[in-house]
């Protein structure tokens, strides 16, 4: 039955075979376009349909201007409204990230009466954030995952992570064919060793110069973010990382309250919505304080190390000049600011 | 002279206005950072949360130097000559009278040709260390105990590419001593399960290969 259904995303590629239903119509393949313009109905249908996307576009300024619903109520729909004709983040003063900020978080309060925190804070000067990570120290433990996961509100149901650990096989060098990312036994195993994969927060990053809508973009400070209102789901970006570093939310996310990390900011942890990119942030909400990533902070093996570049006497840049490091398809000229290195 | 200065001139414009955008500057990332490092003096006050100086140990011996953790406050019933007020030969005895202390510690770290007890404790002054050579090392230093043999690690650790950074990148280091990690009887890591297991990740992937 739901083979049917014909999508405007499904392409057909290669599928000749004929329709299993009667139907001889069917068989020619319809364009986006004519499926949705060139759907027969009937007038009183045609009415309904019209009907219905005023009401929708109607009701919500309706709400937001009547003068019988609850103030709740009005308030929520001028909140949806505002929120809706906002602009690009950044392209945003200070003012309107201020006012858009206080939108969501008065936004959050009327849905579940709790206050949350949602920074907007800028890059520093004379910043620019680089990581390392040893793979002859880490052991799989896994701990970094977990503080990821719950600092960065990840959706809980579909088990979103933004940083994967590949088992990889001693002698077999880095071979991410041949290794295991969803390990569950005692670690470290024998004959393997470990290495953490994430966003890489490229230099030159390719996933922004695909972006249609310019919904994400390197920040001065060397972090890439996106703008989750200003995402339009396309996935390009997905496509275009040569590291499996970003993440899509097929769903709504869905954390626990209580489980909620209240602490935010607008480009990194704040919740979600359906149908959007995210990825790691380098925790921008914690960087920016001055504080390591959340995954930093859990490694109980130290083998995750994360500074400034642009200050000669902090730890990323001693590992960079006395360590023999290197980075993932460097011959792409991506320039990820995220080295390797074994002790 | 009638020289045509036309197509000289529009490619000199051209030469002079094609150049390369801001963002393509650098050809490499570290050709930047070499660009535009300032010499940098990271925040020498900790933020409210964190550490005050006074309860810090100063790791001198590292360019530039870093803090540590006052460790003897954090070691349980220090100091130790407050029971051990006998050198440890008379301690010793195998007489069933007397009081057994630390029954629970088992060497397990080198071989019996290389590290006892003695290696690392003084017989008759339990308060303090003492390196190889027999000179006296502070509980609070005991850093300088390991660094005789792991001085690869140790050169690490002072650079800053082992162990472990606890005060975040724009503050002063403090880094995690040796003995928070390790415990220095039995110092390697433990296998252990993994802090979580993706069943998500696992159930697609395995559902996908089925189609």
């Amino acid at each position: 039955m739901s083979k049917e259904i014909k999508k405007w995303f499904s392409l057909n590629l290669g599928n000749k075979k004929q329709c299993a239903c009667n139907d001889t119509k069917s068989n020619t393949t319809e364009d986006g376009f004519s499926q949705v313009f060139d759907i027969s109905m009937n007038r009183r249908q045609a009415f309904k349909k019209i009907t219905a996307g005023l009401l929708v576009g109607a009701g919500a300024v309706s709400t937001s201007c009547s003068v019988v619903s609850s103030g709740e109520r009005k308030e929520k729909s001028q909140i949806e409204w505002e929120e809706y004709f906002k602009g690009n983040y950044k392209l945003m003063t200070d003012e309107e990230k201020q006012q858009t900020v206080d939108r969501l978080v008065r936004s959050y309060e009327l849905r579940t009466g709790k206050k949350i925190n949602i920074s907007t804070k800028g890059a520093e000067k004379d910043v620019l954030f680089g990581y390392a990570f040893n793979i002859s120290k880490c052991q799989g433990y896994m701990d970094c995952v977990n503080a990821c996961v719950k600092e960065n509100n990840q959706d809980r149901a579909s088990e979103m992570q933004y940083i994967r650990i590949h088992e990889m096989n001693d002698g077999k060098g880095l071979n991410f064919g041949e290794a295991d990312d969803t390990f569950y036994h005692e670690v470290p195993a024998a004959g393997h060793f470990y290495m953490g994969t994430q966003c890489f927060h490229c230099d030159n990053p390719p996933c922004i110069e695909v972006c249609p809508v310019q919904a994400t973009w390197k920040e001065k400070d060397g972090i890439v973010v996106i703008d989750y209102d200003w995402c339009i789901g396309c996935r390009y970006c997905m496509a275009a990382c040569p590291y499996d570093g970003r993440r899509f939310n097929w769903s709504t996310p869905q954390i626990p309250e209580q489980e909620v990390n209240k602490e935010q900011h607008y480009l990194g942890n704040r919740l979600r919505k359906k149908g959007v990119m995210e990825k790691c942030t380098f925790c921008v909400q914690r960087s920016r304080e001055g504080k390591n990533p959340a995954c930093v902070e859990a490694c109980p093996t130290g083998s995750r190390i994360f500074g400034n570049l642009l200050d000669p006497t902090s730890e990323i840049r001693w590992v960079l000049a006395n360590k023999k490091v290197f980075r993932l398809k460097e011959d792409l000229g991506t320039e990820p600011k995220f080295w390797y290195f074994m002790d | 002279m009638n020289v045509n200065y036309n197509i000289p001139v529009i490619f000199l414009i051209l030469v002079l206005i094609s150049c390369k955008g801001d963002h393509k500057k650098y050809h490499t990332v570290i050709d930047k950072i070499e660009a535009k490092t300032v010499p940098f003096q990271r925040d020498s006050t900790f933020s409210k949360n964190q550490f005050s100086i006074s309860e810090l140990i100063t790791v001198t011996d590292a360019n530039p130097h870093f803090y540590i953790k006052e460790r003897k406050s954090n070691i349980k019933s220090f100091a130790c000559s407050e029971c051990h007020d006998r050198p440890v030969s008379q301690l010793q005895s195998h007489n069933p009278n007397t009081k057994k202390a630390h029954w629970d510690i088992k060497l397990n770290h080198a071989d019996a040709n290389t590290m006892s007890c003695l290696s690392c404790h003084i017989d008759n002054d339990m308060d303090n260390m003492h390196s190889i050579t027999g000179t006296k090392i502070d509980f609070n230093k005991s850093y300088q105990i390991c660094a005789q043999c792991h001085s690869k690690q140790a050169e690490d650790w002072k650079g800053g590419a082992h162990g472990k950074n606890i005060s975040g990148w724009k503050t002063a280091r403090v880094s995690k001593l040796c003995v928070e990690c390790h415990n220095p009887h039995n110092p390697s890591f433990k296998t252990r399960w993994p802090a979580r297991y993706n069943a998500t990740m696992v159930d697609e992937r395995t559902n996908q290969v089925k189609k």
